[in-house]
């Protein structure tokens, strides 16, 4: 640490001058240190995933050299060797590239923190640098981004860290990832981040109130932006994921910052372009659009004829309707390349064929009579006559026999055989790989040396392939959304993601997904947060009881506690309620006798009586706790006759008024089973009785009431009221 | 060793030209003007003569016949590196010839005793070395670059003869020659300018003000009004990106719809163009012909779900047939579209068109 302190109090005094000419640094992260592509990317690392017939990280190198990068670091750790082979091979490394590429590699990163801790361990970036991942495809010209970047450090002594670029896209674009859903709470004017959550799906959002406390007037909370993973760091942005080593990924850092703003003083900013196309292929959904909106020419200038990596026989014509070939294309009679379609060279296509919103890679044959509608096919592909593939991608190598059908949301990965006479269902990943090797694959994964191993065993463990799902002459097998009933959440939720993520169009299922997503995100918390709340009401009241401790300090700790877990009043003494009545269960078991129920019951409501009449005061109170009581005893229906005792006795006690008791009486009935509470004898009686005292005639409670239902007491009651 | 050091400065220039053409290219609005790229290809190609390391005119020939071709691939809509490169194959060729003491007429000459008698009179005739030759190509190429830096004031000078008083004229979109052309018309003579503001980049704009603060009248119009205006229109004087060998423009988008009203209402249509923007090249030549960019200005990226469902198109020319065209004004006067393959035969040779 020391020896960095002074490497940069050296470097602060000739920074002065040397601001200028610096050069413009960059960090490409060539690996998403997730496995959202996973069967695919086990063959090939995603950087190198091809997009529209270009690597994915050359798009990345290009948009950084054309804003002017003259220094780039590229760490890659899954497949190293293959990144480092394809760059050493590309423009990137020519002497004459205006872009000095160093390639960093190591197998013991496993998050972006640990690429930048080794950043800042290597001390390799001096000034302020950009920071994306391997698989951003942009056009953004984030020069000016730079400036406000560089005019805010100047001014506010180096207070601001980051800056991040976001696109302005309305929600419901379907570029928009729905996994990096932001919002974002920022000042006007500065343009500092406040708050900055992802929605997840969530439907309520809480903006914490001091955020909106610091002195500017004007806010902005927008929901319409969309992350380019596009950040401008300053050097200290290293240095403080050394010193924060639970920081993983950017979100952690940006929350980090955000919540110690006050402690460290740093800021985070945000720039937001209008112009410009910039989003990051984290899931095949993203590939998909990120692929047709390049075909669609959004990235102009990295349009797939511009061939901007410089590689031999790479060029390609444009047409009209956005139809792109490349050299010695031939395309059989009567065949229809429809709108949006790049296709490769040396690539012959059939006759009859349909081909709309698809890309095809170099040195593909596909047979006649074709359909293909937002396919993503690669290299080496064959295809053979009659087959159906709709939104889809199939890899290098993979072979689709004849009258196939692929439906929506197909991956086809590395070398499989399809068919013949096949129809994949919705969603369905072949691979070549064995589902369950991958588990034992899964320890040396990173290890690159290892993965010779990993194919011998491939051979020795060769089952055969099921002939029902990849058709009689097929190799590869399925890899269910379903078969990830295994322990690792983690790879679980990659597998679905995969395969449920890429449903841009269906709105059912993005419906569903929504749905799942709500159901898992935004209701389970709070579910947790009541249970959560309702142990320690729990806990506060057997406190209570042991230690003897006065009724108003439990109120206080209630309160306290009603804060913490952002309860409502009604939802307080609904589990009050319901926490009291369960007491007995909870301490003596649930095998007890009505009467040892009451029994032990009854004085307890006495002590918590303070406690009660604390939080019913209305007379709507009144009804919630009554509804609660009558929640817990349709429950736990064995005891529906000590309903009788609590109530009576709670009235003794003043935590219920009468005048409530008999209102839930004569309404609340909502369906069978409380309809049949209330006809039981004990209720019944009672608030006769109460209803009876109510018009002072006390008297005459020993007779017999069989007949006088809830006709009679409702005509009492209206005379009464 | 001086002597490498020199060539990894050339090659790494000429990367950077080309990263730049990718990049960039004219058509879309704050860019280069094609002038400048005339000019900037000029120095780069002086800079090749200058450095790269060559013995005869065969071998510069080769080494910039090349260049050309990756200049021109770059940016395949970018017409003005193609034809700089031609002019200064002629240049070679003249300077070669002239060093060999056979005038260039004679070599120029095509007639048909020469094509039959001729026949392997082209590259290996040019592996003569001559000392002096390098020094003479720069010293044309320097001449060259003296006329390309005078195009726009011989083209504005002329403006007089074509602008009288209280005219109305139209023009579409921004040409920095037309602007300079009514500018310089503007010292001695009022007259009125409409421009039509040619959506989606609308450099009409930029072009009204420009002229607003030389202090000519000037109105700026909707696209959709031109032919409703256009009755009222004297003459209409237009800028063009590229003058093909047919004689009809590649000129930004809308052109031709203010071309066909023009030509309804008999209305004369000028065209201001410098010498290099003649290119040899013709309009059946699809590949090259289009240059579409993001749809961006179209319909913004931020209008969100309709984008999904519908293709948007953004194209930066037009063609315009030359029966439309009235008149040409370069920088060596005026001539009618029919003239035009005359120029190019005058400007580059015949065996360079197609580098």
């Amino acid at each position: 640490m020391s020896s960095r302190g002074g490497k940069q109090k050296k470097g602060n005094v000739t920074s002065e001058q040397e601001e200028e000419e610096q050069p413009l640094q960059a960090v490409l992260v060539a690996d998403s240190f997730n496995r959202r592509f996973f069967p695919i990317s086990k063959d090939q690392p995603r950087a190198l995933l091809p997009l529209g017939n270009v690597a994915m990280i050359d798009y990345t190198l290009e948009f950084l050299t054309s804003t002017g990068v003259q220094e780039t670091f590229v760490f890659c750790c899954w497949m190293s060797n293959k990144i480092k082979d394809h760059l050493l091979k590309s423009k990137w490394c020519r002497p004459t590239s205006p872009n000095v590429v160093h390639i960093i590699t190591s197998d013991l990163y496993r998050s972006l923190g640990d690429v930048l801790r080794d950043v800042d361990a290597k001390n390799l970036v001096r000034n302020d640098f950009i920071l994306v991942y391997g698989d951003v495809v942009s056009n953004i010209d984030v020069s000016q981004a730079l400036q406000e970047h560089r005019h805010r450090r100047k001014v506010d002594k180096n207070i601001s860290v980051m800056t991040m670029v976001f696109k302005e896209s309305s929600p419901g674009h379907k570029t928009r990832c729905e996994e990096d859903d932001v919002i974002v709470a920022m000042d006007s004017k500065s343009k500092r981040v406040l708050h900055y959550q992802k929605t997840q799906g969530l439907k309520k959002l809480q903006f914490p109130m001091n955020i909106f406390q610091h002195g500017s007037d004007e806010f902005e909370i927008r929901h319409d932006l969309l992350d380019c993973h596009i950040s401008i760091c300053s050097p200290q942005v290293a240095e403080l994921f050394t010193d924060n080593f639970d920081y993983q990924t950017r979100n952690d850092f940006v929350r980090g910052i955000l919540v110690n703003e006050e402690i460290l003083g740093n800021q985070i900013h945000l720039y937001v372009t209008q112009d410009g196309y910039g989003a990051r292929v984290s899931n095949l959904q993203m590939y998909d659009s990120v692929s047709l909106d390049m075909v669609r020419r959004w990235v102009y200038p990295l349009t797939p004829e511009a061939n901007f990596t410089d590689q031999q026989g790479q060029g390609c014509t444009h047409s009209r309707h956005n139809v792109y070939r490349g050299a010695e294309v031939s395309l059989g009679h009567g065949s229809q390349m429809e709108e949006n379609v790049l296709i490769g060279r040396d690539t012959s296509i059939g006759a009859n064929c349909h081909i709309s919103n698809s890309v095809i890679g170099n040195n593909c044959t596909i047979g006649d009579n074709v359909v293909l509608d937002r396919a993503h096919m690669w290299n080496n592909v064959h295809v053979s006559s009659n087959v159906e593939i709709h939104q889809s991608v199939v890899c290098d190598g993979a072979v689709v026999k004849e009258a196939v059908r692929l439906n929506k949301q197909c991956v086809l990965a590395y070398n499989v055989v399809i068919g013949p006479n096949l129809s994949l269902p919705e969603g369905t990943v072949v691979s070549m790989h064995h589902p369950e090797e991958e588990e034992e694959d899964d320890d040396d994964e990173f290890l690159s040396d290892d993965q010779e191993v990993g194919h011998s065993k491939d051979k020795t463990r060769q089952k055969a392939f099921n002939p029902a799902e990849v058709g009689p002459e097929g190799k590869g097998y399925i890899w269910k959304a379903s078969m990830n009933d295994t322990e690792d959440e983690e790879l679980a939720q990659c597998l679905w993601g995969l395969v449920l993520n890429p449903d841009p169009e269906s709105d059912s299922e993005s419906e569903a997904s929504e749905e799942s997503q709500d159901r898992s995100r935004s209701v389970s918390p709070e579910i947790d947060d009541v249970n959560a709340f309702q142990l320690e009401v729990l806990g506060t009241l057997q406190r209570g009881l042991e230690e003897n401790i006065v009724c108003d300090n439990l109120v206080l700790e209630i309160n306290s506690l009603k804060y913490a877990y952002n309860i409502t009043l009604k939802e307080v003494m609904q589990i009050l309620t319901r926490v009291v009545l369960e007491y007995p269960f909870q301490q003596q078991g649930t095998q007890l006798t009505t009467l040892q129920y009451t029994g032990s019951l009854l004085p307890l409501l006495k002590t918590w009586s303070p406690v009660f009449k604390n939080y019913i005061k209305r007379a709507q109170d009144h009804l919630d706790c009554l509804s609660a009581v009558e929640e817990l005893f349709l429950e736990q229906d064995t005891h529906q006759t000590a309903m009788v005792k609590v109530l009576m006795k709670m009235y003794q006690l003043e935590i219920l008024e009468e005048e409530a008791i008999l209102k839930w009486f004569s309404t609340g009935a909502t369906n069978d089973k409380s309809r049949q509470l209330r006809k039981n004898q004990g209720v019944r009686r009672r608030v006769r009785r109460m209803s009876l005292r109510r018009k002072e005639s006390a008297e005459d409670e020993s007779s017999e009431e069989g007949e006088c239902g809830r006709r009679g007491i409702k005509t009492e009651d209206l005379r009464t009221v | 060793m001086p002597g490498a050091d020199k060539e990894t400065d050339l090659t790494e220039r000429i990367e950077a030209f080309l990263a730049d053409l990718k990049r960039g290219g004219s058509g879309t609005g704050p860019l280069r003007g094609s002038g400048e790229m005339a000019r900037e290809t000029t120095y780069l190609l002086r800079r090749i003569t200058a450095q790269a390391r060559w013995s005869s005119a065969g071998d510069l020939m080769e080494i910039i016949r090349n260049e050309g071709r990756r200049m021109t691939a770059a940016q395949p809509s970018e017409t003005t590196v193609g034809n700089m490169v031609r002019r200064v194959l002629k240049i070679i060729r003249e300077e070669y010839a002239r060093s060999r003491g056979s005038s260039e007429e004679t070599e120029q000459q095509e007639s048909l005793h020469k094509l039959l008698t001729a026949g392997e009179l082209s590259e290996e005739n040019f592996r003569q070395h001559f000392v002096h030759l390098k020094a003479n190509v720069i010293e044309a190429i320097n001449e060259l670059l003296t006329e390309l830096d005078g195009t726009t004031d011989n083209i504005a000078m002329q403006a007089l003869e074509h602008i009288h008083s209280n005219e109305v004229i139209m023009t579409v979109g921004r040409s920095r020659t037309v602007e300079a052309f009514l500018k310089d018309a503007a010292r001695k003579r009022k007259f009125h300018v409409i421009v039509a503001e040619c959506a989606p980049f609308c450099q009409g704009h930029e072009m009204a003000t420009g002229l607003s603060k030389v202090g000519i009248e000037t109105t700026v119009i909707a696209d959709a009004a031109i032919f409703a205006v256009m009755s009222r229109v004297n003459k209409v004087i237009i800028g063009t990106q590229t003058v093909l060998a047919n004689g009809g423009l590649r000129a930004v988008n809308g052109t031709h719809s203010v071309a066909l009203a023009a030509r309804h209402h008999s209305t004369p249509l000028i065209i201001c163009a410098p010498m290099f923007k003649l290119s040899p090249q013709f309009p059946n030549e699809e590949d090259t012909f289009h240059k579409f960019v993001s749809p961006h200005e179209v319909l913004p990226f931020t209008a969100g779900e309709i984008l999904s469902k519908v293709n948007v198109h953004c194209p930066v020319f037009d063609y315009v047939p030359p029966e439309l065209i009235t008149l040409f004004i370069s920088n060596i006067g005026g001539n009618a579209p029919s003239y035009i393959y005359r120029l190019m035969s005058e400007l580059y040779h015949p065996e360079d068109h197609k580098l």
